[in-house]
């Protein structure tokens, strides 16, 4: 898969099958065909596309139109060559001489053929375990009632809709019966090119040459996702590639990205990538750039439409990339050949290709307007299963991303923390981060010991309030900038020091934060003569994870209500500054 | 379109058969048939329609798709719908 040729030239095809080379095969697979139109020329082609991706196909095709004879017979030939796959290719020429004899009731036609293709699935499996690629029906050309045809549900085009979306449903349930979307090849290339009647009628092709090998193709990559080659992360570069400009040079005001002039095309791109980050590809980036000005965009730009958590690995440095990807590959613990890598710039894409061989590096076009629909044609995305998990993957990746780091093979974790080169940011609630504080604010669940939910509005009112110290964090490290992850507020209180809100971002979890902002609190008290600290922790149904909170920093705790609310006292003296890993920038 | 007469028609032929029917070397003769050409069978002979009307840029009926009997044929019927193309 590594070019993902795309070479699909009927004649070409043809003649390659002729001498056909498959000794360096890395697999073998025996596939079944049974139609109601003439395979004869698909299984070659099969084979040949088959060869290109490292498989010896041997291919089994039934006697024209005896789709249910062999699969009704235990003695056919279908069973007897065990296949893993038997494609079901229904034409829909077939059908519709079928639907068009005088005898047949439209109203009843869906319901009937859609039942007959099911017992021909039911037939195969109750036989033999193989994974079916039924094939829906391509639309008519014929048009009896022409625009009109939509709104009668007895036409035939309307039926064959019908059908198509029948069998789509028949097959939700059944993991092993996989579609072929023939219709949507034809309706791509063309149904005007795609119907060929005169090799209908004289050898019952149920397509023109040309488009056939779009038909083995799609088979292809079905087969191909179904023994496991899928795609599961798309590794993108940032400038010119997400959206218009250099970052680094143009600044945040001169890039272009968002719904309007040049940025729309990126716009486009960005909304492509989300998508498919919410149906399970994990994202990453791997840009030149400098970490700051990579982060940039994610983090300040109002039209970006990918955030920095849509990703779930973010490199950018000035190594080359074929290191960085690596480095992803490592970190996201995922095979090379699982991989896509988009740059605008073939130098980059040539690099990546000669050296990293397995990953996917396909030719992004000149426009950036053809981006989504160049990299859609490729088809990358096949799988064969979808599921809940699926969309939480770049979660899932990031915990994993997280834990491997932490088995890199440090003596201990201060050994860890040390090498993470982390550097935290801390100031006073200030005008331009309070809508992240907001944020941050309103969905922090786990880590967050009182939970209040303020508001924009009041987190404002606290920024004024002189008698309080309204704090947030930042954090950096080598690999990737945080951004704000934690928020501490304390109020000074004639004899006490008050802890409010204390609550963070669980993509930090270990690395010592909250140290770092203990340790920050209790000098604050001590700068303000205040010898006790009190705090209190307020249990919700997602917090339990920091119920002993301000045991694990000495606290005391003095008062429990019958709800598990606990009142908390330090006395500043005792307090031990805890050993943190990280510098600090003051803003 | 300029007009074709069919020793032209034989030519063009000549590379088209060759492509289809995988034999470089492959001469073309007015009176040959099916019989005369390995590997022409249903099948090669739907690719070679396909060829041919790609290379002249021409169309044949399916009557006269069935009708070919020899290669002359073939090449004065191209020949002919060749010159009679606007």
């Amino acid at each position: 898969m590594t070019g993902k040729e795309h070479n699909l030239d009927y004649a070409a095809l043809v003649a390659a099958s002729r001498r056909l080379d498959v000794s360096g095969a890395t697999q073998k697979i025996k596939v079944a065909l049974l139609s109601d139109g003439a395979t004869q020329r698909l299984a070659p082609i099969l084979r040949t596309l088959f060869a290109r991706e490292g498989v010896d196909a041997e291919i089994y095709e039934g006697p024209f139109d005896g789709i249910e004879l062999e699969v009704y017979d235990r003695n056919s030939g279908l069973y007897k060559f065990q296949p893993q796959v038997v494609v079901l290719l229904n034409c829909v020429q077939a059908l519709r001489a079928d639907f068009l004899r005088p005898e047949t009731d439209a109203a009843s036609f869906v319901d009937s053929t859609s039942g007959r293709i099911a017992r021909i699935w039911a037939a195969i499996q109750s036989n033999i375990p193989a994974t079916i690629i039924q094939c829906n029906f391509v639309l008519p050309y014929e048009r009896f009632f022409g625009n009109f045809d939509q709104k009668i549900p007895q036409s035939l085009y309307a039926t064959v809709a019908a059908l198509n979306s029948r069998i789509a449903e028949n097959s939700r349930s059944r993991g092993s019966v996989l579609l072929c979307d023939v219709e949507s090849v034809a309706s791509w290339l063309g149904r005007r090119q795609w119907f060929e009647d005169r090799f209908w009628d004289s050898a019952k092709y149920f397509c023109a040459l040309d488009c056939l090998p779009y038909v083995a193709n799609s088979l292809v990559e079905i087969v191909m996702a179904s023994l496991g080659r899928v795609i599961k992360c798309v590794v993108v570069d940032l400038d010119n590639t997400l959206w218009g400009g250099v970052i680094g040079d143009d600044g945040l005001d001169g890039i272009q990205v968002g719904a309007h002039g040049d940025g729309e095309a990126f716009y486009r791109m960005q909304l492509y990538l989300r998508a498919l980050k919410q149906r399970g590809i994990v994202l990453a980036v791997c840009s030149k750039n400098e970490m700051a000005n990579a982060l940039l965009p994610f983090e300040k730009h109002p039209e970006m439409v990918l955030r920095r958590e849509d990703f779930a690995a973010f490199v950018a440095n000035w190594n080359d990339k074929a290191v960085n990807i690596r480095q992803i590959k490592d970190t996201l613990n995922i095979g090379f050949d699982s991989m896509v890598f988009l740059d605008d710039n073939p130098f980059e894409r040539n690099l990546v290709r000669e050296l990293v061989p397995g990953v996917v590096v396909p030719e992004l076009p000149e426009d950036p307007a053809d981006y989504v629909r160049a990299i859609s044609e490729l088809n990358l995305f096949e799988t064969t299963s979808f599921s809940a998990e699926d969309a939480k993957r770049t979660e899932m990746y990031q915990a994993e991303a997280g834990r491997r780091e932490e088995q890199a093979g440090f003596a201990s974790v201060e050994e860890f923390l040390q090498s993470l080169d982390m550097s935290m940011t801390v100031g006073r609630f200030d005008p331009f981060h309070l809508p992240r504080i907001s944020q941050l604010m309103q969905r922090s669940n786990q880590f967050n010991l009182t939970t209040r939910r303020l508001s924009e509005i009041e987190c404002k009112a606290l920024m004024e309030n002189t008698s309080w110290l309204p704090i947030y964090a930042k954090l950096a490290d080598r690999l990737s900038d945080h951004g704000l992850i934690s928020i501490v507020t304390v109020e000074a209180l004639p004899e006490d020091l008050a802890i409010r809100d204390w609550l963070m971002s669980c993509r930090v979890l270990g690395r010592g934060v909250e140290s770092f902002l203990m340790n920050r609190v209790v000098e604050h008290a001590q700068k303000l003569g205040l010898t006790r600290i009190t705090a209190q922790y307020i249990p919700t149904s997602k917090n339990g994870m920091v119920k002993d909170f301000f045991q694990q920093f000495g606290f005391d705790k003095v008062a429990e209500s019958p709800k598990g609310q606990t009142q908390w006292h330090l006395i500043t003296a005792n307090y031990r500054p805890r050993p943190t890993f990280m510098k600090t920038v003051e803003e | 379109m300029p007009a074709m007469d069919q020793t032209q028609a034989l030519q063009g032929l000549t590379e088209v058969f060759r492509t289809v029917f995988d034999q470089p070397d492959l001469v073309l003769h007015d009176a040959m048939t099916a019989a005369d050409v390995e590997n022409w069978d249903s099948l090669n002979h739907i690719d070679l329609i396909v060829a041919v009307e790609r290379k002249f840029n021409i169309k044949f009926t399916t009557r006269e798709v069935a009708g070919f009997q020899t290669v002359g044929d073939m090449a004065e019927l191209t020949a002919k719908k060749v010159s009679a193309a606007p």
